[in-house]
């Protein structure tokens, strides 16, 4: 069994009383452990699709099954969002601390977990600071540090470094592939990027404009080698994404 | 040398003070009339006034006015939150506040008084329901309009309905909420004033106008003084509530 088995998804969304067909039949296979990009032209519903996983829209047809249970059964799937979604009202530990307050974990084992996550990530000095007083980089290592602190088993994100800056961004993808390597997490991501899916996706799914469906899924064998950035065989797999999205587009 | 910001806020605030005590002053000198004397002989009768019974209807009408603004608001912020959450609701709600609104509620005053009597309940509901109005109105839009990736991304953690208001509407609304009370402090000192000058014999705005009527001028400006600094300290509470809770604003 795949641990991410998505079949024949299809979403609508009621607008002004018509539908609209946002997703349709969309099939994508990731197994455990494995990173999967998602890459796609604007407004092809890849959001939806995470949506969908996160269980944040229910209202979809289709067979959804992340480790043989639906999206609602599966409590260790975290979303961090294109926007962070960082509270501004919260300062960097209590952002961090909500998510383990909702679950309902001891005062202790919250302390303990959220003082690792903090270290790891280089982000202790920020611990009192609010959101509005943190640089774009240091706002998404703490959405990071919130989604892994409660120890997830499918770590969902939506265009996660498309606000950074080019350093920043190769910053992050190498934090993302050392987490991944020390974790073994399943990771799903969106990105516009054509660079970062082939740095970061083993599995690439190229998605179709509205309504969106996967035309093509790579195995992406150069994945997160350090190495291979600027390398012919990093720049053909670009070049052969690049064309898959031009048609679409 | 660098004037600390405690140290320029001081100074910003004597000067505005000795503007408006010059002001006074001026337009005291200029109008000559026992009905407006000078910031002095006002400020002393307001001090002497305190010896007498002033202090009592000070107490009297700063209990009206704030038992008036917490039942408002523990009417309307809960109702505004709802509201701006749940739009296919506020769809139905939003026209009859619509409605509403416009109706200036003070002419219910005498209804109130027939209905609930002449003591302070009637008062009370009257200042309640006018500032209950903009306190909803001004929660609801704030938590229609939060941004809805803080609402995805608690929603992705797991959180209940409960959560959510507690994380994320009441917090985000809050600077709001606190905005909506001063603007409806202003307009609850001023209904305030109107209840308290019919059938009753207790409050400032009694003392104001049965000063007025018996010529006795200074301390009708007593009164006035009195009613002034009331408004103040209470705006100033809610600043304070403001700076304690909303930190994050300006962190």
């Amino acid at each position: 069994m795949t641990y991410l088995d998505i079949q024949s998804l299809q979403v609508d969304f009621l607008q002004q009383n018509k539908s609209h067909n946002v997703l349709n039949d969309v099939n994508l296979q990731l197994p455990q452990g494995k990173i999967g990009v998602i890459i796609g032209p604007s407004g092809c519903g890849k959001s939806t699709l995470l949506n969908v996983l996160a269980n944040l829209n229910q209202e979809y047809r289709g067979r959804v099954s992340i480790n043989g249970q639906l999206p609602l059964e599966h409590i260790g799937t975290a979303l961090i969002l294109q926007d962070y979604g960082l509270l501004p009202w919260k300062n960097v530990w209590n952002n961090i601390q909500l998510g383990l307050e909702i679950r309902k974990i001891a005062k202790e084992e919250t302390k303990t977990r959220i003082e690792a996550i903090l270290k790891k990530m280089g982000i202790a000095d920020l611990k009192k600071r609010y959101p509005a007083q943190l640089s774009g980089g240091q706002k998404q290592r703490v959405a990071i540090a919130r989604s892994l602190v409660l120890e997830p088993e499918l770590l969902l994100m939506d265009e996660p470094f498309s606000s950074l800056d080019a350093l920043n961004r190769e910053e992050m993808q190498d934090i993302l592939m050392q987490i991944w390597q020390e974790t073994n997490l399943t990771i799903l991501l969106i990105t516009h990027s054509i660079e970062e899916a082939v740095f970061l996706g083993q599995k690439i799914f190229v998605m179709s404009a509205c309504p969106g469906t996967i035309i093509k899924t790579f195995d992406n064998q150069i994945a997160g080698d350090y190495s291979s950035r600027g390398k012919v065989e990093f720049l053909d797999m670009c070049n052969t994404l690049r064309s898959y999205l031009r048609k679409e587009s | 040398m660098q004037i600390s910001r405690i140290g320029w806020k001081t100074v910003q605030f004597s000067l505005a003070i000795i503007f408006i005590f010059l002001s006074w002053w001026v337009l005291a000198l200029l109008l000559d009339t026992p009905a407006f004397p000078p910031p002095l002989p006002a400020f002393a009768s307001f001090f002497h006034s305190l010896q007498g019974d002033l202090l009592l209807h000070l107490r009297i009408s700063l209990y009206r006015v704030l038992a008036s603004l917490i039942l408002a608001a523990t009417l309307a912020i809960p109702a505004g939150l709802f509201l701006g959450k749940n739009p296919r609701l506020d769809q139905y709600i939003a026209p009859v506040i619509y409605l509403t609104y416009p109706i200036p509620k003070v002419v219910f005053l005498p209804v109130l008084l027939i209905l609930l009597g002449i003591g302070d309940l009637s008062k009370v509901v009257l200042i309640a329901l006018i500032v209950f109005y903009q306190i909803l109105v001004t929660t609801r839009d704030a938590s229609r309009n939060l941004q809805t990736e803080y609402i995805l991304s608690i929603k992705s953690l797991g959180a209940n309905s409960k959560e959510l208001y507690q994380h994320v509407y009441l917090p985000g609304c809050l600077p709001a909420i606190l905005t909506s009370l001063r603007l409806g402090l202003g307009t609850a000192m001023a209904v305030l004033f109107l209840t308290e000058t019919y059938a009753t014999s207790t409050g400032i705005g009694y003392f104001i106008m049965y000063s007025w009527s018996s010529l006795a001028y200074d301390k009708m400006f007593a009164g006035i003084i009195a009613m002034g600094l009331m408004g103040f300290f209470l705006y100033i509470l809610i600043d304070g509530c403001e700076r304690y809770f909303c930190s994050w604003l300006n962190p």
